[in-house]
């Protein structure tokens, strides 16, 4: 037993894993083919942690015998997806058994009558939409990691991401689930029908759980018909409060609801378009938004970006650039989706912060941000999905600051950010997850009540506290 | 400074899939658009107006769905376009359409220059800049990284080979053929879009162009495809698995004398 309270894996449990999935897929006292496990998407090494062994089941069942052999030994088990999340999420804080679902990848049905598809935890999320376009349908959680994460982590973290202003997020079009239990039980909940209120919603609890409550095995999701036309306009702003002053107004005055709104401050652009030599920064250049419409009537779609763009005139834009086709939108796409690496590249070492406001507080808030920057003497970078309030505010050590300043500041930075947005409706993460990275400032969300009955859940549902321990709450 | 700049619709290119019986691509459900490569004669016709005043005229063979190519040119910067478009120019190879793009530059008539991409990234030849600038025995230069100075008569740029840049010059009006290194297109406006759409463009057929009927499309092309294969790449890999650093010298020194052997060190 080790100081956490759990056991360790000896030689007789990694014999005992190796007979349920293969010894192929363990990996032990394989520290090279292990460190890839012990970390996700959070740059900060502060919050690695390597697995004592590896697993990857294939199958339900393997799943299951797992969680019951962990069970049964006290050694604690985090389930793994792609591993590009950004709170810890799929961290193996006590060591222990990482439970990676990538062989679970199958595409089991894309059942088109009834607008369902039925997948593993490891399916590509991309994957998926490509398929699917070919049939006309897609899945309509679009989080911005699209090339690499896994449906299974999209749904554990209840993902995001762009489109969420017209579609929503991950949850929405989750319809069913299998679940293996942390006893080793597998139950279904739901399935392929649109209506279900038999019991407690049993479902919507398990999205969003951050793998503390179960391992899905099989995911149920909702499809869409895949609309024909999409439209992107990129419009370059002289200031912040200009681009974000806009955002409201798109719904609210124009009556269109966009798909996407996506907003980047001057460094946040000036970072992307360095990392990917791209020319549409100049120093005029304060913000950028990035605005995305979709439909099947193209003459429709045009009324509709003339009408926003000549907002985005009217609201101060210096430039409106359209693009709508395949190569003028994979580079107005490529700006917004490589902040994070652009960010990364310049200065690597940073927190990213994923605050959540309603969206009519957004014009007062970024001042507020860069109020916080300034005395702080951190860099703050913001970009992110304005259509829907949240902004990736990202806080970045100058290079000239020591470490040990920097974990002082970043720590002040973060509460300070979380006291800002708490005070106006917002909330301290809309998509990334709380993890292990953000725990500690649940009290400041979450009344004790609330989370005690969370942690009454929790144990209802993992009553040895073994799977995925040291997430969520202290 | 009168520019023309000839345009071609592609299929865009980045989720392509093949017809493994038939070795060609399939077409069905993959979205048209302008040669990516093309965008960079649009940019260079764009910015020599901006810094002379002129017109730009973007011209493009293909079905009447190519007008959309035209458009996003108007959109970006050019004045007008003309559409090719006639059921006898289908089929054409790149000796055909060079001439049919050449006849229409003939009745456009007074041109300074013509303004290639350096090839398209469907048919990938390279062919239709220079086969242009022969039917209208003009001079050209390929493979242009930037364009120097434009005098009254004349033209200097910068080419790039493989062992560095030349600088060339030719009496105008010239055809160039421009790589990716001559600039960095812009994206379309909303004013650009909402201008392009006001344009009219205009459709010429074989008897517009004063065509040869022998010399259009797949008759009058010489090209012939006989067959499509996909050749078989057979590389053999050499993997050094040092399995601790103990073997970490023997399997380098492995590495060092294979490239040895295969003269690359």
């Amino acid at each position: 037993m080790n100081s956490s309270g759990y056991n360790r894996v000896d030689s007789r449990i990694v014999e005992m894993l190796k007979k349920i999935v293969g010894s192929r897929f363990v990996l032990w006292n394989e520290p090279d083919k292990m460190e890839p496990y012990s970390h996700d998407e959070v740059a900060d090494k502060r919050y690695m942690q390597m697995p004592e062994v590896v697993v990857k089941p294939r199958t339900t069942q393997e799943v299951a015998q797992i969680m019951r052999l962990a069970s049964r030994k006290n050694i604690p088990v985090t389930p793994r997806g792609a591993g590009s999340g950004l709170s810890g999420g799929a961290v193996p804080v006590y060591g222990g058994i990482l439970l990676s679902v990538e062989r679970m990848s199958t595409i089991l049905e894309i059942d088109k009558a009834n607008m369902v598809a039925v997948l593993e935890p490891g399916v590509i999320t991309n994957d998926l939409n490509l398929l699917l376009a070919e049939e006309g349908l897609f899945f309509a959680g679009y989080p911005m990691s699209v090339e690499s994460c896994f449906i299974g982590g999209n749904v554990a973290e209840n993902a995001g991401g762009g489109r969420a202003v017209k579609y929503g997020v991950t949850g929405r079009y989750i319809i069913g689930l299998e679940v293996v239990t942390p006893e080793g039980e597998i139950i279904q909940l739901g399935g392929k029908r649109v209506k279900d209120v038999v019991g407690y919603d049993l479902i919507h609890l398990m999205v969003g759980s951050e793998g503390t409550l179960g391992i899905f095995t099989k995911i149920f999701i909702k499809l869409l018909p895949l609309p024909s036309k999409r439209v992107d306009l990129l419009v370059l702003f002289k200031d912040i409060a200009s681009a974000v002053a806009l955002v409201p107004k798109i719904i609210a005055f124009g009556k269109i609801i966009p798909t996407a709104v996506e907003f980047m401050d001057k460094t946040a652009v000036e970072l992307a378009c360095r990392y990917l030599n791209e020319q549409l920064y100049s120093q005029e250049v304060g913000a950028m938004l990035l605005i995305e419409l979709d439909g099947n009537d193209e003459a429709g779609l045009e009324r509709e970006y003339e009408i926003i763009g000549k907002m985005c005139e009217e609201n101060g834009a210096i430039e409106v650039y359209v693009a709508d086709n395949a190569t003028t939108q994979e580079r107005v796409w490529a700006v917004r989706r490589n902040v994070p690496e652009g960010i990364q590249t310049f200065y690597p070492v940073k927190s990213s912060e994923d605050l959540v406001v309603p969206i009519a507080s957004l014009p007062e808030i970024l001042p507020q941000i860069t109020a916080i920057a300034a005395k702080h003497d951190v860099i703050i970078p913001c970009f992110g999905h304005a259509g829907d309030g949240n902004i990736h505010t990202t806080i970045v050590k100058k290079p000239e600051m020591s470490m040990d300043r920097w974990h002082e500041v970043q720590e002040t930075v973060r509460v300070a950010l979380y006291q800002m947005v708490l005070a106006r409706g917002g909330t301290i993460s809309g998509e990334h997850g709380i993890g292990h990275k953000r725990k500690k400032y649940i009290p400041m969300v979450l009344d004790p009540v609330t989370i005690e009955l969370m942690k009454r859940i929790k144990q209802a549902f993992d009553p040895h506290h073994i799977l995925n321990p040291g997430k969520m709450f202290e | 400074m009168k520019i023309i700049v000839p345009i071609k619709q592609v299929p865009e290119t980045s989720n392509v899939k093949m017809d493994p019986e038939t070795g060609t691509m399939i077409r069905e459900g993959v979205e048209p658009i302008v040669n990516p490569l093309d965008l960079y004669a649009i940019e260079a016709a764009i910015r020599l107006k901006e810094h002379a005043g002129g017109e730009i005229i973007a011209l493009t063979m293909g079905p009447p769905s190519a007008r959309k190519a035209l458009t996003e040119a108007i959109a970006m910067g050019c004045d007008d376009g003309i559409l090719l478009s006639n059921k006898k120019f289908a089929g054409a190879d790149t000796w055909s359409t060079s001439y049919v793009l050449s006849q229409a530059i003939k009745k456009i008539g007074r041109y300074d220059l013509i303004l290639c991409g350096e090839r398209a990234t469907d048919g990938d030849t390279g062919q239709v800049g220079p086969g242009i600038a022969a039917w209208l025995d003009i001079p050209f230069m390929t493979y242009i990284s930037k364009i120097m100075e434009v005098a009254e008569n004349e033209i200097r740029c910068e080419r790039m080979v493989e062992t560095g840049y030349e600088i060339l010059a030719a009496e105008l009006p010239c055809l160039l053929t421009v790589v990716k290194e001559v600039n960095f297109p812009r994206l379309p406006t909303l004013r650009g879009k909402l201008r392009s759409r006001a344009v009219e463009l205009q459709t010429w057929g074989p008897v517009d162009i004063d065509a040869q009927p022998d010399f259009l499309g797949l008759k009058g092309s010489p090209t012939r495809v006989v067959k499509i294969t996909k050749p078989q790449v057979a590389r053999r890999g050499k993997i050094a698995a040092p399995k601790d650093e103990g073997e970490l010298v023997t399997a380098v020194d492995g590495l060092i004398e294979f490239l040895k052997q295969k003269e690359i060190v």
